[in-house]
């Protein structure tokens, strides 16, 4: 019967079945092997001045995505750094045309009226939104769950068009209009969105997101400017996850999130607490550097500053220099730590499948999105996971 | 409540080795393996799907999970094995198992390619934007330019909230000199000129020919000599068309960094420092340039090029040991006046005075007396 002595084939002895986590969602990564991927990110984004980021925004994704668990099988994160090399690469090829343009138009603006071409900003906006939309379809197209892929449809001019108009009402309300805003947002987003033949749907109301965050509202001008706000924005974050994740819904499967209020200001704090750390270490290491190069001119440090030996020290400027860099990157690497894993970790374990058995026997449809938006998105600055 | 299709599939008794997905539903089959010449997957005894090990490829997974997919089945087939027997078996099998994960070599290839890059953005920063600013600058039409300056004088307006002055005398004699200046440095008359009233000692050329005053510059300033090596020096600027090269150079040098380090609106602190860095270098050059230009002009005319450089002494100060000299836009101010000094010792200033004493003294209060003259 069979030709492979070695090899437990056909009918044998029971295989350990995969254990349904209590939670249908869970996440299953270890932080020391993220702390690794990043940090190894950093140092080889540092090496090759940045060019880097590409892959290593594609490994914390595979890593994140491969470690989650909906009802017991992990997605997939199929994108791979090249594509999103290549994404930014056109990206730049065309905007870059588009600059000029902005350039010469602003030129011809500032002819009828100095600083008449501010305005055209508004543009550059617009198209922010329609990155943020088509990075989305990018990230979407790539996630795999079950051998089937999410994907979506819709247009990114519409979407920047309803986002812009929305923000203008925002602006015009003092952020009163926000939850509305992002409810409409959401709702064309995920109207345009598919796991295979199942389409997705938004419920969440904005009325419902006002309810629960409305006394931020007022807090807000209070908070900016003392130590209340990284709890104030913390709150904020909450709200808007939970009121998010418990409006979406694809098919007949149903999102929901438990997350408090509460739950994300620890995680805010302890990325202060990093940086102020970090700042320290730098201007600890800055006087460090003073202190050395006056000593190799061999004279006291009140003269150093004095003379013109300051201005022309050679270490004094490369070794803040190396400093700064490190400490930008020992910055990242704690924002990915806390802002993206503990995150995503915190934002899963207070969520909740419901039917998932909707999901059970779904047709795979949907084509391959190109990453063009996120190379827009990396070249305006506009980001997202 | 019902049970669904995969629970019903499943509960059969013999409970294989792995999950399938096709990749054509999201269905959940749980399958034989048999390994023999290639994979053989089958459920409740049909074969599914039959894969060569040399095509099979690893996905990635959670810890504890073999996920493998097969390049000659459709692309989002996978196959799940949980048992460490049968992962082992297969990882022995399928030699190719790692080829299209991101490993160790491509990780290489991605650093090579991106020292490469920046070594040759470096390159072009350095030696081809300072060449594509001085072969592009002639080809900029004047009426462009003319435009360009229009703009800039606009926001410089708004910027000092300085109006131009208009003393009739004052404005004769400014007239006079900025002609006499004009003529020996062989610009046409295209040139516009102005005292604009603000107290910042200062004085600037625009492109399109447009040459400014500031009042706070002429207060400062002991004799025409003084305020003539100035103009002299912003003609300059005019005559190598040096704000349009500074913009060309400018804006690929940010552009070019920007790219550099994934910020084409090129706003970032690093791309900021490092662009400053290379830009100011290139302007310390224009400047130099356009002080050569001054000292020409005015030992044309007879006149000395030293009291210019005083009168930039008298504004700056000495200026060594207080900022960074690799950053500062121009050279140092005892350095410029010390080379005036030299430039004189050549020749004895002997033209006549440019201005009279009475002329001057027009030219200093052209925007004080405006109202009630003197």
């Amino acid at each position: 019967m069979n030709d492979m002595s070695w090899t437990p084939p056909g009918p044998p002895q029971l295989p350990p079945q995969p254990v349904p986590p209590p939670m249908p969602v869970a996440f299953s990564g270890s932080r020391n092997e993220f702390f690794r991927l990043v940090a190894r990110g950093a140092g080889l984004e540092l090496v090759t001045l940045g060019f880097y980021r590409f892959w290593l925004t594609t490994d914390i994704r595979r890593h994140l995505w491969s470690n989650t668990l909906i009802d017991g099988d992990g997605p997939e994160y199929t994108g791979r750094g090249k594509e999103l090399m290549i994404g930014f690469l056109v990206a730049l090829a065309i905007l870059m045309p588009i600059y000029l343009g902005y350039f010469l138009i602003g030129i011809e603006a500032e002819h009828l009226k100095a600083f008449a071409s501010l305005p055209l900003v508004a543009f550059f906006y617009l198209f922010g939104q329609f990155a943020i939309y088509r990075a989305r379809r990018y990230r979407l197209t790539r996630t795999v769950w079950r051998g089937v892929r999410f994907w979506m449809s819709g247009s990114g001019w519409i979407y920047a068009l309803k986002a812009s108009l929305w923000g203008l009402l925002v602006v015009i309300t003092l952020g009163l209009a926000l939850p509305w805003r992002e409810a409409a947002l959401e709702r064309y987003k995920m109207r345009h969105s598919y796991y295979g033949d199942l389409q997705g749907s938004f419920e969440g109301r904005g009325w419902d997101f006002f309810k629960r965050g409305w006394w931020l509202w007022p807090l807000m001008p209070f908070a900016l400017v003392t130590v209340f706000g990284p709890f104030a924005y913390a709150a904020f974050k909450a709200i808007e996850w939970r009121w998010w994740l418990s409006g979406i819904r694809f098919g007949e499967v149903r999102l929901e999130s438990t997350m408090r209020r509460s739950a994300l200001i620890g995680l805010y704090w302890k990325v202060i607490g990093w940086a102020m750390l970090l700042g320290t270490l730098f201007s600890a290491y800055l006087a460090l550097c003073i202190f050395l190069a006056a000593s190799i001119n061999g004279s006291s440090i009140a003269d150093f500053f004095r003379t013109e030996a300051f201005a022309r020290s050679i270490p004094l400027m490369v070794l803040p220099g190396i400093g700064y860099l490190a400490l930008a990157l020992a910055m990242n690497v704690v924002m990915r730590v806390y802002l993206m894993r503990d995150l995503w970790v915190r934002v899963l374990s207070s969520t909740i499948v419901h039917n998932i058995e909707a999901a059970a026997n779904v047709t795979a449809r949907g084509e391959l999105a190109n990453a063009l938006g996120e190379g827009f998105a990396d070249g305006l600055d506009v980001a997202g996971f | 409540m019902e049970t669904d299709v995969s629970q019903a599939n499943s509960a059969a008794p013999p409970v294989p080795g792995a999950v399938f997905f096709d990749g054509a539903s999201s269905r959940r089959r749980f399958v034989a393996l048999k390994l023999s010449d290639a994979l053989d997957i089958r459920e409740d005894g049909k074969l599914l799907a039959r894969w060569v090990f040399a095509d099979i490829r690893r996905s990635d997974s959670p810890s504890g999970l073999l996920r493998l997919s097969c390049l000659t089945a459709p692309s989002l087939a996978r196959l799940e094995i949980r048992d460490a027997q049968l992962m082992a078996a297969l990882v022995a099998r399928c030699d190719r198992l790692e080829q299209d994960l991101p490993n160790r070599k491509g990780v290489a290839g991605i650093v090579g390619w991106s020292l490469a890059a920046a070594v040759s953005i470096v390159l072009v920063v350095l030696f081809g934007v300072p060449l594509a600013a001085e072969r592009l600058t002639p080809l900029v039409p004047d009426s462009f330019e003319r435009r360009l300056g229009d703009v800039a004088e606009a926001q410089v307006k708004v910027v000092f909230d300085g109006k131009p002055c208009s003393n009739v005398a004052g404005q004769a004699a400014f007239e006079k000199l900025v002609g006499k200046l004009r003529e020996t440095a062989g610009l046409d008359n295209s040139v516009q000129s102005g005292v604009l009233a603000t107290s910042v000692p200062n004085a600037f050329a625009l492109p399109g020919g447009k040459v400014y005053l500031f009042e706070g510059l002429l207060e400062k300033a002991e004799n025409p000599d003084e305020i003539a090596g100035v103009l002299a020096h912003e003609l300059g600027h005019l005559r190598h068309r040096d704000s349009m090269r500074e913009l060309i150079h400018n804006g690929g040098t940010s552009f070019l960094i920007g790219l550099l380090f994934g910020d084409i609106t090129g706003s970032g602190a690093l791309v900021f420092a490092s662009r400053s860095l290379v830009t100011s270098s290139y302007s310390r050059d224009a400047e130099t340039n356009a002080d050569t230009f001054a000292i020409e002009t005015m030992h044309k005319l007879g006149r000395p090029a030293k009291p210019t450089g005083e009168l930039m002494f008298r504004v700056t100060g000495k200026e060594g040991g207080k900022g960074l000299s690799l950053v500062s836009s121009h050279p140092l101010t005892e350095d410029r006046l010390a080379r005036m000094d030299k430039a004189d010792a050549a020749g004895p200033a002997n033209g006549q005075p440019l201005l009279s004493s009475a002329e001057w003294q027009a030219l200093k209060s052209i925007c004080g007396s405006g109202k009630g003259k003197v």
